[in-house]
């Protein structure tokens, strides 16, 4: 479903070329989750950003139903990132001025001129609705993010990723600012959201405790892949992480 | 949509951006303020100026006024092509000359001013002009006359037994004669009743001062501006010009019939108005004019008109026909340009404000680099990012325009309470009523000059906020997100 073809890229600063890709080749199925690991500066955020358009490789491919789309014009991957991609972040990303409601529904206000807004509000305000009852948000939609606690605010990120019925949905250490039992519950509504939505998911993480609850894991080491691992065993234990 | 919701936001929530209202509202009600003023000084003086001066004037450099007597000129005018275009005409006769007079009463100190004398027909003179309008007892009166009231006449009578009995006093004795030779022949003493039976009666003719020629203002030991009244209707003016045959002097006696009060210092401390067939008398000029006066139907349509036909129909090298706008040219050209200037100082406000509006919102991008890169990862493009700035520009540039709007009209509409409350303050006029002869301050708000500045004052808000609107539009999103 989403495939990266020999991805390279470098970051420049100053005089110096970093290499983070090197010819990285990784075939994402639809419907699987899974997890990619790896130390810092192996490239695991990189490869996230490119394979969501985020960011445009120096050389190589990115395939989405076996359509190019590393190349589209702005227009073309602002509008997947919009509809296809859902996003989640590690510090959650939710905007200070707007209540968790609004901060849900911003891929809709970004979709839609004002106009468009207004006719179709009543059916994304009960999406949002929805998605907030069922990541246990239900009586927080009028807070400010800065009422929430870091666990809700992480449910808040993926409701707001789901909001636009994405297919695949890129987490980047989505645990990582949480502790163990609020990282544990994100992973299981994340788990859930796979099974039960048939959403791809394709989460980068250091924790190796989640990675057993993913499909799969690949472990990245000097931007390529390393190691990968389809259905991980409950104790999996990858080779040099 | 997103880009209006977080417009709005980021007006209520940030409320550094109140810095940037505030600059844009005070550099409008400053311009809107200022341009009120600037503009009722300038209607005001141009209503007077045409008040004072008729639409269109002939006049002749030649001291004996035209060759032709008034009726042939004005018959000559109104059977011409202009004639259909003219409303009224009317002969003057305008002079300079110096005017004596004690002030107070006949034993106060002699002032003598020199004066711009013009004899007119009062009701011709009136329908030619606002004059009417600016005499102060026969104020807007249709058919005003140099007559004079019975309170005037009574004073005259009385400064004349005063200046009699003054007389008597100042009067040295005469020595009875030691012996009257009387030769035999000699003829009988003369009868004054008989004499003067049947001669006509001096008659008494009236003058309309300036009324700060009849007002003498000064400001007393207190420091405060005192008025007070150095000629009353009926006292007794003497003026002295040039003859308009030859150029020797000659004077006559007026008595004040009434004041021109226009509130243009330069009219009331000169101009005298005096009957035209008097000053024609006294100048040894009888049936003759040295100016006509024309009312058109239609100034604004017709003043080029008129003016290039009478220009055709007094072809003279000493004649001039001019409007009251070629006559009073330099002073309002004077005005607009002051005004102009002031504008582009004035404007340097909003300009001030502009750079606030940069410096402010350069640190909301970067403040906002982190909420950028979400929206971007949201798919937001680059141009809804700029729109989300600008937009925020042209919503803080607007919010100050509408606060800046309400407060320059409303300082405009009490400009004098606020004046008033300023001079209690300070002890020290803001607005002194001596130079400038305008009872209060005037203001004239004109919607397009409003319009002008609150447009201006949106397009710097506007302007300013692009550099930042453009930096966060750049963003790149992944280090956006990095952005600690």
């Amino acid at each position: 479903m989403l495939r990266a073809e020999n991805l390279r890229k470098a970051y420049r600063r100053h005089a110096v070329t970093v290499p983070v890709l090197n010819g990285l080749n990784l075939d994402v199925r639809a419907g699987e989750f899974l997890s990619v690991v790896g130390a810092s500066g192996s490239g695991k955020s990189t490869l996230l950003h490119l394979l969501g358009t985020l960011d445009a490789p120096d050389g190589g491919a990115v395939y989405l139903d076996g359509r190019r789309i590393d190349n589209l014009p702005p227009r073309g991957r602002d509008a997947l990132r919009n509809k296809t991609f859902g996003y989640v972040f590690q510090f959650y990303h939710l905007l200070p001025e707007l209540n968790t409601l609004d901060n849900v529904l911003m891929p809709a206000y970004i979709a839609h001129s004002a106009v468009g807004w207004w006719r179709s509000r009543a059916g994304w305000r009960s999406r949002a609705g929805e998605l907030l009852e069922r990541v246990g948000l239900g009586h927080r939609l009028a807070h400010r993010p800065r009422e929430l606690s870091g666990g809700e605010l992480q449910r808040a990120a993926v409701a707001r990723a789901l909001l636009t019925n994405p297919r695949v949905l890129l987490a980047d250490e989505p645990t990582g600012n949480l502790d163990a039992d609020t990282g544990a519950e994100i992973v299981r509504l994340l788990r859930e959201i796979n099974r039960q939505d048939g959403v791809t998911i394709v989460m980068v993480t250091h924790n190796l405790e989640i990675v057993a609850a993913t499909d799969r894991v690949v472990r990245m080491a000097g931007g390529l892949v390393a190691e990968d691992h389809p259905k991980p065993a409950p104790h999996f234990q990858l080779m040099a992480v | 949509m997103y880009k209006l919701l977080l417009c709005g936001r980021y007006l209520r929530t940030r409320y550094l951006a109140f810095v940037c209202i505030v600059s844009v509202m005070l550099g409008v009600a400053t311009l809107i303020v200022v341009n009120a003023v600037m503009s009722g000084f300038s209607t005001k003086l141009k209503d007077r100026l045409h008040g004072v001066l008729s639409d269109v004037v002939v006049d002749t450099d030649n001291l004996a006024g035209f060759a032709d007597p008034p009726d042939v000129l004005m018959a000559k005018i109104k059977a011409g092509p202009a004639g259909p275009k003219i409303a009224a005409v009317t002969p003057t006769v305008e002079v300079f000359a110096i005017m004596q007079f004690r002030a107070g009463h006949p034993g106060g100190p002699l002032i003598t001013k020199p004066v711009r004398l013009i004899g007119i027909d009062p009701a011709g003179r009136a329908a030619v002009g606002g004059f009417s309008e600016y005499l102060v007892r026969q104020k807007d009166a249709p058919a005003p006359s140099f007559d004079l009231t019975a309170d005037a006449l009574a004073r005259y009578e009385a400064n004349k037994r005063g200046r009699e009995r003054e007389d008597a006093t100042l009067a040295v004795p005469e020595a009875p004669p030691a012996q009257a030779i009387r030769l035999p022949d000699a003829p009988p003493p003369p009868d004054a009743a008989a004499m003067t039976a049947g001669m006509p009666v001096a008659k008494l003719y009236g003058a309309f001062p300036g009324y700060a020629l009849a007002h003498l203002r000064y400001t007393n030991e207190a420091g405060k501006l005192v008025e007070e009244t150095a000629l009353y209707p009926g006292d007794a003016v003497t003026v002295t010009t040039v003859g308009g045959e030859t150029l020797r002097p000659v004077s006559g006696t007026f008595l004040v019939a009434d004041y021109l009060k226009t509130e243009m210092s330069e009219y009331d401390q000169s101009f005298v108005y005096v009957p035209l067939e008097q000053l024609q008398a006294i100048r040894g000029m009888s049936g003759r004019c040295s100016a006509l006066q024309i009312k058109l139907k239609d100034y604004e349509a017709d003043k080029a008109s008129v003016t290039a036909e009478l220009q055709k129909l007094f072809p003279y090298r000493d004649v001039r026909v001019n409007t009251w706008e070629d006559q009073q040219g330099p002073l309002l050209q004077a005005i607009d340009v002051e005004r102009g200037i002031l504008n582009i100082l004035l404007f340097l406000i909003v300009g001030v404000a502009g750079f606030s509006i940069l410096a402010i919102f350069t640190m909301i991008v970067s403040e906002k680099y982190r909420d950028i890169g979400v929206m971007k990862a949201l798919g937001a493009s680059s141009g809804g990012v700029m729109s989300i700035f600008l937009g925020y520009g042209l919503l803080l540039g607007a919010v100050g325009c509408g606060l800046g709007t309400a407060l320059g009209l409303w300082i405009t509409e009490h400009i004098n309470d606020i004046e008033a409350a300023l001079t209690k303050l300070t002890g020290r006029a803001v607005f002194p009523r001596d130079v400038y002869y305008f009872k209060d301050i005037p203001t004239n708000i004109d919607p397009a000059v409003v319009g002008l500045v609150n447009a201006g004052a949106v397009a710097v808000a506007v302007v300013f906020s692009l550099l930042p609107a453009w930096r966060a539009a750049r963003l790149h999103p992944v280090r956006a997100l990095r952005f600690e």
